[in-house]
């Protein structure tokens, strides 16, 4: 078994090692780290987090713009660890997550991955 | 009309036999409000909050009980009962169980409020993950009794995507299946309401839980990820037989009801986006359905603002004498109520300002207002309107970061049936910010005796 360990910046820089083939939310969890979480299944952001170093790989996520994913986020119910990362958990990392969309619109680059234009280029 | 001999005959089920006996019935002294931790950072369950609503009770005003669901991460949204005036006729059933819809985790509580009215108990659960084995489904909102029956609208598949479809349950709470036998080209779901006399469902579009779920990106609009149609049923065949395109009259139509008389072919629906209220209707000689947008929002500009702002006009409901509509805008912070005497021809009639972003009455019986008006429930008599102010966790955090202190609100405002009218009840407030556990968000409201959005009649 792959193991990766996992630092909780905001939960007082606690680490876990925990198996790179299952998601961050059940191996967490598992080891008593109170995360919130809704759907399950990557479609919903509830639980997301923000990776501060580190690389997870997230492919079946479906929930995340690509300006929450340049910003760090990873949704934990469906993303596993690809390296040692630290994680900033829970709805004090959601500073960069929601974003009023009349004050502040995505350009067309920032979208979405299945609906983005390929570049920040125009 | 129901004629008196019907009335006579039919006395022994749910509900009442007419809209007018509804009217008449007795007024409500507790109401079940669905109250959420998703998305707070609280890390709680969501709950069914029960709410004294008897002036005088010495607890009136307060939230007198909490029956807290058995995991975190639900988002309880919609409500709906195991019976309604749709069984009036049917002595075996009774208007016992509330069912709580878990629009994250697909689990659907069933909610005992008949042993102990003032402490539901949890009955059952139907299993968010049976259900996507089963039907395929994901993403719940709308319930309706069918007779001894339920169906429910969910907005996805399994894996969240579009258009979802409809869940037969039985009265002992079992899945049947799917009870739509198409869905035939409809690309999103969301709410439904049916008028059996005319054989008619009509079911309108928000998005798939994969789009909504994580929150608003108003340029997906752009690319059809929101819906902008109202979609006719042929109720008995269950499937769709008529599509009415709105188009950028129609953005993210969503809750839809018809007029309470049977035998209406009148229905409204707002249209959220658009901030409008459509009506559609069908005329006597002409299978065909129509539609007119009738109430139109005008978007604020604002300083500073790149792009005006909509009201967002996310709910709406019909009196039970058919004679006024009430709508929210949600982001402007305005009720409304329209005299809808002519179906074509509405008239404002009352308006009443809490929170929202135009900043017009940031408190409210010395409650600050974070959100604005977007779930309401009015009294079966027309007169007490209950308005709760959180949308979807996610959309709120969008919008109103504050409400994650602050927490919701639930305020009354008093409607005059005869003249027209709203105002603020100054007596009564529930402030969701002051909850045991911290500030929870409220959302959709129920009276034990059914109330003007539960109930149809056959």
């Amino acid at each position: 078994m792959d193991t990766w360990t996992v630092t909780v910046a905001n939960q007082g820089g606690a680490t876990f090692d925990v198996d790179a083939s299952r998601p961050l939310l059940e191996t967490l969890r598992e080891q008593g780290v109170d995360l919130p979480y809704g759907c399950r299944y990557g479609g919903c952001i509830t639980c997301a987090a923000k990776v501060t170093s580190g690389k997870v790989d997230q492919s079946e996520q479906v929930a995340l713009n690509n300006r929450q994913l340049k910003n760090g986020y990873a949704v934990l119910c469906v993303a596993r660890p690809v390296s040692d990362c630290i994680l900033e958990v829970g709805v004090e990392s959601h500073d960069e997550l929601y974003r009023n969309p009349f004050l502040d619109p995505l350009e067309p680059h920032e979208l979405k991955p299945d609906i983005a234009t390929t570049t920040g280029e125009h | 009309m129901v004629d008196v001999a019907e009335t006579e005959m039919t006395c022994c089920g749910p509900g009442y036999a007419s809209p007018r006996d509804a009217i008449a019935a007795p007024i409500e002294k507790l109401l079940y409000t669905v109250a959420l931790y998703t998305g707070t950072g609280i890390q709680k369950p969501d709950y069914l909050a029960t709410i004294d609503a008897d002036p005088d009770s010495p607890t009136y005003s307060q939230v007198i009980h909490r029956l807290e669901m058995p995991g975190i991460g639900d988002e309880l949204h919609h409500t709906g009962w195991n019976a309604c005036s749709s069984c009036h006729d049917d002595a075996s059933m009774s208007r016992k169980y509330l069912l709580l819809p878990g629009v994250r985790s697909n689990n659907i509580y069933v909610v005992d409020t008949a042993t102990d009215p003032r402490a539901p108990s949890l009955h059952k659960i139907i299993d968010g993950d049976e259900i996507k084995e089963k039907a395929n489904l994901s993403g719940p909102h709308t319930i309706h009794c069918l007779g001894s029956e339920i169906i429910i609208s969910f907005l996805g598949d399994a894996k969240g995507e579009a258009p979802g479809g409809y869940l037969h349950v039985n009265e002992d709470f079992e899945i049947v299946g799917r009870w739509d036998n198409s869905m035939g080209d409809i690309p999103y779901g969301y709410d439904f309401w049916y008028q059996p006399r005319h054989n008619v469902m009509i079911s309108s579009e928000w998005a798939a839980p994969n789009t909504f779920l994580p929150g608003f990106d108003l340029e997906e609009v752009g690319h059809l990820k929101y819906g902008r149609r109202l979609h006719v049923w042929d109720f008995e065949r269950r499937e769709p037989v008529q599509t009415m395109y709105l188009g950028e009259d129609g953005l993210m139509p969503l809750e839809v009801k018809f007029l309470h008389n049977p035998d209406s072919t009148h229905g409204f629906c707002c249209a959220a986006l658009s901030s409008n209220v459509i009506h559609f209707w069908k005329d006597e000689d002409d299978p065909e359905w129509k539609w007119e947008k009738t109430v139109d929002v005008a978007n604020e500009l604002l300083p500073d603002w790149p792009i005006p702002l909509p009201g967002v006009m996310s709910a709406l409901l019909v009196s039970m004498d058919d004679r006024y509509l009430y709508v929210n805008n949600w982001l402007h912070g305005d009720m409304r109520q329209y005299d809808i005497t002519d179906p074509h021809n509405p008239v404002l009639t009352g308006q009443v300002w809490m929170g929202g972003l135009l900043g017009k009455a940031p408190v409210v019986n010395g409650a600050e207002v974070a959100g604005g008006p977007q779930m309401f429930q009015l009294s079966l008599d027309g007169k007490r309107l209950y308005v709760t102010t959180s949308l979807l966790s996610t959309w709120d955090n969008q919008f109103y970061p504050e409400i994650r202190t602050k927490g919701g609100v639930m305020v009354m405002i008093d409607c005059d049936v005869e003249n027209g009218g709203m105002a603020i009840n100054e007596d009564f407030i529930v402030d969701f910010g002051q909850e045991p556990n911290g500030p929870s968000r409220c959302h959709e409201t129920r009276y034990p005796g059914g109330d003007c959005t539960s109930d149809i009649w056959l």
